[in-house]
């Protein structure tokens, strides 16, 4: 066999296959992103281990994540928080989870999306296990694990092919497969759902640009909101609280300090929220029950006229408009008490 | 570590240059890869590999003193305490749960309301393939079937090898250790030979298994409603096209990059879903697991010497532990009585009821039996029985009006590529990989290794696991 001929014509055509790939992606507009999974999640969770108390943590779902941009609210505050939301979760394994297991008494700022806050407090609900397989991940990380991920950064970076995004904008080759359509056999009644979210290395999060530019882009994102929550049933209001101000109870008592947000949402979730999570029934009462700071984006005229394209979460612009204004609010209010001013 | 991961990638590439610089002799080269695969075993959890050591060590003294003793009763003590310190890490570390679960179970029929608490101890890595190899080095040294290991060196990098550590092949002694006694250097064809070998044990493992199959056999087994005829079979084939490709990929893998170091693993898989009949099943699926099992078990439980009833109940005996040994699981257990039963049976008809094969008759003996071999998969991928009846019932017809979950194009997907294997390994039966290699032109084979390559990296191994590191 002539196997040096065979493996030198095989690493050639190799490389080619690999270039003409990354080639004809970027032509098809897409471009290296990171992706936004436990392992990245894990190193941001694994700062909380060396915060001081001047820190702060933003937990949360989504709209903690789109909406607060770390670099605004460092230019605010002069500190540069920790982003640990997590998309379509309960913030409250999260919460748990830094009372519990850390030391940290800083301040942790908790998104207050109400639909997915007062979800559950059984671990088997998807918002629950949403949060809690990132932790149990973050617990469970294997030094292989850590390692691939530090390998694989440079590869994300630079490589538009390297994706593990999966749906309609996947493109790694099991996300392919998939997307092939062959006659009817079952019913797919899923709506394409279009990633519209660039993360940095610090999980700094941003609406992509055609998803606040493009309606018709945002509208396929709204007709998945549509699907999974127009059937939304009743919140678990009482064990939700009763959950969270324990934990409170016990983070304030060794000296920290929790901020409630309410961000803004538009049409469908705006009605949807004020329809099964009355502001009064949910939102009010758990200020009224925590005695925290809360703000909600309706109670601040520079908050609350700002628009969602696809209902749930700011553009990049708009966020970082957002974190401006409400960074700036939270510090005259000295709702980060451990915040050292000049 | 696993090998689709970039930590193995870039882990290989340092051994492969510290092996072949020259900045250290033979020795030096051994204690270095005794290292790397302390280091690639550590990287998934540090504090197991005491557990290593602990059977490393216990296993020399025992060969060492078996080597010397030569009264019989002290030599069985050695034996026993090899035995039972293996033994008793597998059963601690695996088995535990399932015993007290069962242990509960009967203490509360009989109306002690005992509770039982899951320790949920974490499964050490190939705990079975490593306590099996070392197990095989003290028998053998108890019966004098082999040497004793030279140097403790050479028995620690028998025991730890990393390319077969964690999920086999499973090795003898005096095939591997005697490896170690003099320098490896693999040949330029061995080393590239090697090399296409990983890749296309990769290929296997992260297209095949990871992303062809795996979605559509998990749509399937994850399903909670009875289902109907064409996604029952279809989930079944895709689970015996992703466990074949799973775990003979990891074989070729370790294969390949053993082969890279100049050592030589056995074939561990040779075209197994091309079988006649079970007998050559079990010689060509997994075979080291199954010939371990012949030397180990069944030949001491009697084996044909002690005529029919013996046999079958050593056969019987055999086949279900080789099915405990797969999961700490009644489903696995069920699933060896069903591959026993299946020996059992053809050995009764090769007596009652000899036929001569043909190539005539030859393919539709083999395919009986890869659809015999699908309907044991079924309790081998169900976590729980009432999961296994509701696909066996939907295989057999007997739920016409079940539930579709499968698209058409998985259902053609499964039925395209279950079919290709089964007619690859009918075809291939006979020969091998690297024979069929060489009847090809060098630039055909470079262009199937670059579509290889190609796809692998396309798929992008999300660090999916093997399934058989869970055992």
């Amino acid at each position: 066999m002539k196997l040096e001929q065979t493996l030198i014509i095989s690493i050639c055509l190799g490389i080619i296959g690999l270039i003409t790939w990354e080639v004809y992606w970027r032509s098809e507009g897409f471009y290296p992103t990171l992706d936004d999974n436990e392992a990245l999640w894990s190193v941001q969770r694994n700062r909380v281990e060396n915060l001081s108390d001047d820190d702060v943590i933003l937990t949360g779902s989504s709209r903690v994540l789109f909406n607060i941009q770390l670099n605004e609210w460092e230019e605010v505050t002069g500190r540069r928080p920790v982003q640990l939301a997590i998309p379509g979760s309960s913030p409250l394994p999260v919460f748990h989870d830094i009372v519990e297991k850390t030391d940290f008494k800083g301040t942790v700022l908790v998104g207050v999306t109400t639909t997915l806050f007062f979800s559950s407090t059984n671990p088997k609900h998807e918002e629950w296990e949403s949060s809690q397989s990132k932790i149990n991940y973050f617990y469970k990380r294997t030094y292989a694990q850590r390692l691939n991920h530090f390998l694989s950064l440079p590869l994300q970076q630079n490589l538009a092919f390297i994706s593990d995004v999966s749906g309609i904008d996947g493109i790694k080759l099991k996300e392919l497969i998939n997307k092939i359509k062959l006659g009817n056999r079952v019913e797919d009644k899923m709506p394409p759902f279009h990633e519209f979210k660039d993360t940095d290395i610090e999980r700094n999060s941003k609406m992509t640009l055609i998803a606040s530019q493009d309606t018709a882009y945002a509208n396929t994102i709204k007709k998945v909101w549509k699907f999974f929550d127009e059937k939304l049933g009743p919140r678990e209001k009482d064990s939700t609280i009763a959950y969270f101000l324990k934990d409170l109870k016990k983070f304030e008592a060794r000296g920290g300090n929790v901020i409630l947000l309410r961000n803004p949402s538009t049409g469908f979730y705006k009605e949807l929220e004020s329809k099964i999570t009355p502001r009064a029934e949910f939102w009010d009462e758990l200020i009224k029950q925590s005695k925290v700071k809360g703000y909600h984006y309706d109670d601040y005229e520079q908050l609350r006229y700002f628009d969602c394209p696809e209902w749930s979460h700011l553009s990049a612009i708009d966020a970082a408009k957002f974190t401006t204004e409400l960074a700036k609010i939270i510090k005259q209010d000295g709702a980060l008490t451990n915040l050292k001013t000049n | 570590m696993l090998f689709n991961s970039l930590s193995f990638v870039v882990f290989l590439i340092i051994v492969l240059a510290l092996y072949y610089s020259k900045i250290f002799n033979w020795n030096g080269k051994k204690r270095m890869l005794l290292f790397a695969s302390y280091v690639f075993y550590g990287l998934w959890n540090p504090p197991l590999v005491i557990l290593l050591w602990i059977s490393t060590m216990i296993d020399w003294i025992t060969g060492k003193k078996l080597s010397t003793e030569e009264n019989k009763r002290k030599r069985l003590l050695w034996l026993l305490l090899s035995m039972v310190v293996n033994l008793g890490f597998l059963t601690f570390f695996k088995y535990r749960d399932f015993l007290l679960d069962n242990f509960t179970t009967v203490v509360n029929t009989y109306g002690y309301g005992y509770q039982s608490k899951p320790m949920d101890i974490i499964l050490p890595m190939g705990i079975s393939f490593y306590t099996f190899q070392t197990m095989s080095y003290t028998i053998d040294m108890y019966l004098k079937r082999t040497e004793r290991a030279k140097t403790f060196l050479d028995f620690a990098l028998y025991v730890t090898f990393f390319p077969q550590l964690v999920a086999g092949p499973i090795v003898r002694a005096q095939d591997l250790i005697s490896q170690f006694y003099e320098e490896k250097r693999a040949t330029i064809n061995q080393f590239i030979w090697g090399l296409f070998l990983l890749t296309l044990g990769l290929f296997q493992k992260v297209v095949m298994a990871d992303s062809l199959l795996s979605d559509t056999v998990d749509k399937v087994y994850s399903s909670d409603k009875i289902l109907n005829f064409w996604d029952a079979w279809m989930g079944t084939l895709g689970f015996s096209g992703q466990i074949f490709f799973d775990f003979a990929g990891y074989s070729t893998c370790a294969i390949g990059i053993a082969l890279m170091l100049g050592i030589v693993l056995p074939d561990n898989f040779k075209y197994p879903y091309g079988s006649l009949g079970f007998s050559d099943l079990w010689q060509r699926w997994h075979i080291t697991l199954s010939s371990w099992l012949r030397d180990y078990l069944y030949i001491p439980l009697g084996g044909n010497r002690h005529g029919v009833v013996r046999m079958y109940a050593a056969l019987m005996i055999t086949m279900l532990l080789g099915g405990l040994w797969h999961g700490a699981a009644w489903t696995f257990i069920v699933w060896g009585g069903l591959h026993g039963t299946y020996l059992i049976l053809e050995r009764l008809q090769r007596q009652f009821l000899p036929f001569k094969i043909t190539k005539w008759n030859g393919i539709f003996l083999a395919f009986t039996t890869f659809t015999c071999v699908n309907i044991t998969w079924v309790f081998f991928r169900a976590r729980e029985f009432k999961t296994a009846w509701n696909m066996i019932g939907s295989m057999f017809y007997l739920n016409p009006e079940g539930e579709k979950v499968l698209s058409s194009f998985d259902v053609l997907k499964v039925g395209v590529i279950i079919g290709i294997l089964f007619l690859c390994h009918w075809f291939m039966r006979s020969t091998s990989i690297e024979a069929v290699s060489k009847k090809v032109s060098p630039i055909s084979l470079a262009v199937i290794w670059a579509v290889m390559f190609f796809l692998v990296a396309i798929a992008q191994g999300s660090g999916e696991q093997f399934i058989y590191f869970q055992f």
